[in-house]
């Protein structure tokens, strides 16, 4: 039986930068293939090729034995091709319902048939595990994890024969990845294939049943995932052995330096109470919309803060992101692209946007001295750029990162406030981001850290404290938590 | 861990230099190609060769002086991401006021201060209704497009106001964009001069201080500006006001070309406007825009102007390629970007 | 690659283009012998109207043309700037051929002022001026004012208006646009005439613009019958894009031949108006001579002769019972660049 997808010899190159080089891939029918590799490897590239985003410079596809070479995502889309990107394609003013099947509409006669559409739409959603969804819900109110679930929807009306997932879990609750899993279980036995991308070793485990690892824009090294160890592969990932991949950097915590009492926004937090200490870091776990987004926010005066109070060592700075940025706090926020970083600036105004003062000289800006400061961060935090002038969107998602970073090291704040920190980039990034996370706390600052991702949470943290609908439900050391108590802890009080 | 990745060399950042101009190219570029088209269409013709003659750039220096001033502002504006309908109507407020001024006798330096600062006025109240309000700036300002026209008319009487040149009206206000050789400083009038210091003030401004980044800042992602701690409202107001004393000082320019105050003289002028920022690589989703990109656009629609006109090519034909050069200079810019980027 | 070719393109495109308007400029040389001794000085002449798209300027633009048929060594530049109350393009154009040295200028000043400084410019240069149409307040720097007397049309429908309203009533005068000279001087003549000769009849109001286009005309047509229905009997209209505007304004009011109207310039549309009685009386000037006058006393001018410095070219006006006599045909219908 030939391969459901086999891609042979695939290079690309955009202007003088090599991005692919001589790749060779093989998707079986009813199996999921893991494609891993860090950032800026070529997993993204090659991915456009497949989906008829770029045409490749050589190399061949064969889809089901016959040549495929589409011309563009549409040409993919008909050949059976579906892809559900990291980056969400969604009309946000538009229902549940219309983004699933837009494109493909039920119509009669030129009209739209709402009754077919809602079944086809219910039977997509039950088959997610997420009956409950409403599908009149204009889809810019669900939160990301809500998003993705309806992207993934829409691949599954189209009833694709190959579907490549780029990072699907990335911003899914663990339930809702459960349910995903389950899904590409019923798919794969339903005889689909799947490419899967994940920076998460152990998701891939779950899901799939062989790995091909990107290097560099060239094949690494690739096989059956049974046996294969994971530090086998992390070496084939970032090319050198990675001894941890939580780095430790020893520190102890001491006074109080961060204090919430009674905090509450206009949903959520509700009366959130806490003590960060200098030299701690504060792990927040919780499912997506539990409020732990919002908790920062309101710390930061981002969101307005309906009662309670927020005390910096013993003071209570005013309600204004200015205010809180003065009193010491740095906040790195989950959207980096809608938020966190103006694209279209270079890595220097992004990372001085917060504390231009230095380099104030009536009003002027002394450009040469931002620049060396600039330099410095950039070879401190090691990030991959031709200049500080460059423009953000030219960076790789984990270089990003971690230029909103150095923005709150910078600044030199002194309680970092972390929302999602480590979505999105690769296994070498974010080791680094917990050593400076580490750092930091060595150094007696204070890290309040949200994520999604519980094992990092319980390496990287002193504390960890689990919210749910608003509510902080319990604070422990680290040690006396274990992922399925943290998750118990999460859908229990939810369920109340 | 520091030493694992080389420094940053010097080489690179001198290609980043390069970047940098290269974003005024395209325009640059496309006023080449024109001045080239009409300097060797104008050779072959008889009794032609006065295209490329300085005084036809001093001329044409002339003709774009108001819409480039007016258009310094907009580039703030569009580079903040915002738009100003209203620029054109308060062009001719601020040239009726000055003309009302004077034609009440008034000092001229007391004149010319009113009507910077009607523009500036004008700009500061767009500004805080945009940010108070919180409604979009193209709505807002097509709502005081018509307020300023207006408030021109009621100012005027719904005349034209015309302070008698000899006695009310300064001498070097008649000679500001006058290209007679005694009104001449330099090779180019006073009005040609002012505008291009005010323009390499701006870049100035917009390159090295705090508030230019800032300008960029806010264009380029908002939510960043207020993650960072930016006071947006006051940074809008204040971009606005600036971008209104621009708009004055191209209200001096009117008066001084047409030495009266008409309140209906700037009616689609903002269109000419907005377009001088478009051609010159100004985004209208905002975040991108050069002063340089600026001047260059407005001098092509200028050129493009006077071109036909020597040619003797009619207005409908001018109309046209005005209207294909704005299209194809955009997309030649964006296609430019897309390879930067890709 | 692509960058390339959209340059390649816009290259050819313009070497194109080139190439139409030089063969354009070698036409009407080639006939004179290629630069034979004694070849006639062809003379190029710039006719600046106020705007392009009104049936006046189209006509103006016919007897400018005829003047150039008859002189035979004249070359027409016809070129006006893109609205008609656009000033500052109506400057640029005078700049521009001042700097092109044509052989003169014949303008149509959009501001009796704002114009001035620039023809005198052009004196400077040694390029002469005739103007045409409006007055320019500053004289000293033409070579001649040929128009219309437009106080006198004025005057003449003040009395056409009365006349057709036996002299008693309540009228409207619907000005045009601010700062233009020659519809103030219509205006002007039409209420002095009512005020010395016509005390029976009372100015509803005298103080509002129509605007330039004709819709901005109906709008304001609209409100004011709205505003004066039932005590409006008469409405002088001054102008062409006015007059249309006000007729169409009365047949959506249902008034259209209930109250009389005198209108100023003709078009197709305004004459089988008046046909049909919905107009009592239209103004006419007489482009066609305007545009020749203009032309011919320039070039008489150049030619060392002394000309007249104030040049009227006649004003007349139609009514219901006149419109067929051959004379009135001729203006009504007045000839058209390009026919």
């Amino acid at each position: 039986m030939p391969a459901l997808l086999r891609m042979t010899g695939i290079s690309k190159r955009f202007g003088a930068t090599v991005a692919l080089r001589d790749v060779a891939l093989e998707v079986h029918a009813g199996q999921a293939l893991a494609l891993i590799g860090e950032n800026g490897a070529g997993k993204s590239t090659l991915m456009k090729i497949l989906s008829g985003a770029h045409p490749p410079d050589a190399g061949e596809m064969l889809l089901s034995g016959e040549r495929y070479r589409p011309a563009n995502p549409h040409a993919a889309r008909l050949a059976g091709v579906a892809m559900i990107y990291q980056e969400l394609n969604l009309a946000p003013d538009l229902s549940v319902e219309d983004n699933i099947m837009l494109g493909q509409e039920r119509q009669r006669l030129g009209w739209l048939d709402r009754r077919a559409q809602r079944r086809k739409v219910a039977a997509v959603l039950e088959r997610l595990g997420h009956p409950d969804f409403s599908p009149e819900t204009e889809v810019r109110r669900l939160s990301v994890g809500a998003k993705q679930v309806v992207e993934i929807a829409r691949a599954l009306v189209m009833e694709a024969r190959l579907i490549v997932f780029d990072e699907p879990t990335s911003s899914l609750t663990q339930a809702d990845a459960q349910r995903l899993f389950e899904v590409i279980g019923r798919l794969k036995q339903s005889g689909c294939g799947i490419v899967y991308i994940s920076h998460f070793l152990e998701e891939i485990r779950n899901v799939c049943d062989r790995y091909a690892v990107l290097r560099d824009g060239s094949t690494a090294g690739s096989g059956d995932l049974a046996g294969a160890s994971e530090q086998h592969i992390v070496s084939l990932m970032v090319g050198r052995t990675v001894d941890e991949l939580f780095p430790q950097v020893p520190h102890t915590p001491g006074g109080v330096l961060l204090s919430l009492t009674g905090l509450s926004g206009r949903e959520s937090p509700r009366e959130v109470s806490l003590n960060l200490r200098r030299g701690e870091i504060l792990g927040i776990a919780g499912l997506v919309g539990a409020g732990r987004t919002e908790l920062l926010r309101c710390v930061f005066a981002l969101d307005p803060v309906r009662s309670g109070q927020v005390r910096v060592a013993n003071y209570a700075p005013s309600a204004s992101p200015r205010a809180r940025i003065d009193a010491g706090l740095g906040f790195v926020s989950e959207d980096r692209k809608g938020e966190g970083l103006a694209q279209s600036r270079s890595i220097a105004d992004n990372m001085t946007y917060s504390r231009l003062g230095p380099y104030r000289r009536w009003g002027w800006l002394a450009l040469r001295q931002r620049n060396a400061a600039v330099r410095n961060w950039i070879n401190r935090l090691s990030i991959k750029a031709r200049s500080p002038e460059a423009e953000i969107q030219t960076l790789s998602g984990g270089n990003q990162q971690k230029v909103a970073i150095a923005r709150v090291l910078h600044q030199e704040a002194d309680v970092l406030l972390l929302d999602e920190p480590t979505r999105g980039i690769d296994v070498g990034t974010k080791a680094e981001i917990y050593r400076l996370m580490g750092e930091s706390a060595a150094a007696g600052k204070g890290v309040l850290f949200v994520s999604s991702y519980v094992t990092e949470l319980l390496a990287v943290c002193d504390r960890v404290a689990v919210m749910s609908r608003g509510r902080l439900r319990a604070i422990r050391p680290a040690a006396e938590w274990t992922e399925e108590t943290v998750m118990a802890c999460a859908i229990a009080a939810e369920r109340t | 861990m520091s030493n694992a990745f080389p420094p940053i060399e010097t080489e690179s950042l001198s290609r980043g230099r390069l970047n940098l101009l290269g974003s005024a190219l395209g325009p640059f570029l496309t006023l080449g190609i024109v001045i080239l088209f009409f300097a060797v269409t104008d050779q072959i013709r008889e009794n032609g060769g006065t295209f490329l003659s300085q005084r036809n750039f001093r001329t044409i220096s002339v003709q774009t002086a108001t819409v480039a001033v007016a258009a310094l502002g907009m580039t703030v504006v569009i580079i903040a991401g915002g738009i100003d309908l209203s620029s054109g109507t308060t062009v001719a407020l601020s040239a009726t006021v000055l003309a009302w001024g004077l034609k009440h006798n008034w000092p001229w330096a007391i004149a010319v201060a009113a009507a910077l600062a009607t523009g500036g006025l004008a700009g500061f109240l767009n500004g805080a209704l945009i940010s108070l309000l919180r409604v979009v700036p193209f709505i807002v300002t097509l709502g005081t497009m018509t307020i300023y026209l207006g408030v021109a008319k009621m100012i005027a009487e719904e005349t034209t106001i015309r302070p008698d040149q000899a006695t009310q009206v300064p001498h070097w206000l008649q000679e500001l964009l006058s290209t007679r050789n005694e009104a001449l400083w330099l090779g180019l009038p006073l009005g040609v001069w002012l505008a291009l210091g005010l323009a390499l003030a701006l870049a100035a401004v917009l390159r090295y201080s705090v508030f230019g980044r800032y300008v960029y800042a806010l264009g380029s992602n908002e939510s960043t500006a207020r993650l960072c701690g930016i006071n947006v409202p006051a940074n809008k107001i204040a971009l606005y006001t600036l971008a209104g004393l621009f708009v004055g000082v191209a209200g001096m320019y009117q008066f001084s070309r047409l030495s009266s105050g008409n309140p209906t003289s700037g009616l689609g002028l903002e269109l000419r406007i907005i377009a001088a920022v478009v051609i010159g690589g100004g985004s209208l989703s905002g975040g991108r825009g050069t002063v340089l990109g600026t001047l260059t656009g407005a001098a092509i629609m200028a050129v493009i102007a006077s071109g036909c006109t020597q040619l003797g090519l009619n207005n409908p034909v001018q109309d046209v390629i005005l209207g294909v050069i704005i299209i194809a200079a955009v997309t030649l810019d964006q296609v430019r970007q897309r390879r930067m980027a890709g | 690659m692509p960058l390339s070719r959209v340059l390649l393109l816009v290259f050819f495109v313009s070497w194109g283009l080139a190439g139409c308007s030089g063969q354009d400029a070698a036409g009407p040389k080639s006939p004179s012998g290629g630069g034979a001794a004694g070849a006639k000085k062809k003379y190029r002449i710039a006719v600046i109207p106020k705007g392009t798209t009104h049936e006046f300027w189209k006509s103006v633009h016919a007897g400018a043309d005829n003047a150039a048929k008859e002189l035979g060594n004249v070359e027409i530049i016809w070129k006006g700037s893109h609205l008609e109350d656009d000033r500052d393009g109506q400057i640029s154009v005078v700049q521009d051929f001042t700097t092109q040295r044509v052989d003169g200028i014949c303008l149509a000043p959009l501001d009796s002022q704002a114009l001035g400084p620039f023809v005198k410019e052009a004196k400077q240069e040694q390029i002469p001026t005739v103007i045409f149409d409006s007055a320019l307040d500053d004289e000293s720097s033409i070579v001649s004012y040929v128009a219309t007397d437009n106080y006198n049309g004025g005057v003449l429908a003040a009395r056409q208006l009365s006349e057709t309203l036996d002299g008693k009533g309540g009228v409207i005068l619907l000005r045009y646009n601010p700062g233009s000279e020659s519809t103030n001087q219509r205006e002007e003549g039409f209420l002095a005439t009512l005020k010395a000769e016509f005390p029976g009849i009372t100015v509803l109001t005298s103080d509002e613009y129509a605007g330039t286009t004709e819709n901005s005309a109906l709008d304001k047509a609209q409100q004011l019958l709205i505003k004066f229905r039932g005590k409006v009997d008469g409405i002088f209209a001054v102008c062409e894009p006015n007059s249309t505007g006000l007729l169409k304004a009365l047949e959506l009011e249902g008034l259209a031949g209930k109250v009389k109207f005198v209108g100023f310039d003709p078009s197709p549309h305004l004459v089988e108006s008046l046909r049909q009685k919905k107009l009592h009386g239209i103004v006419l000037q007489d482009p066609v001579k305007m545009g020749y006058q203009a032309v011919m006393t320039l070039m008489q001018h150049i030619r060392g002769e002394t000309v007249e410095k104030r040049i009227s070219t006649g004003e007349y006006v139609a009514t219901p019972l006149n419109m067929d006599e051959p004379a009135m045909k001729k203006l009504l219908n007045p000839q058209q660049f390009g026919e």
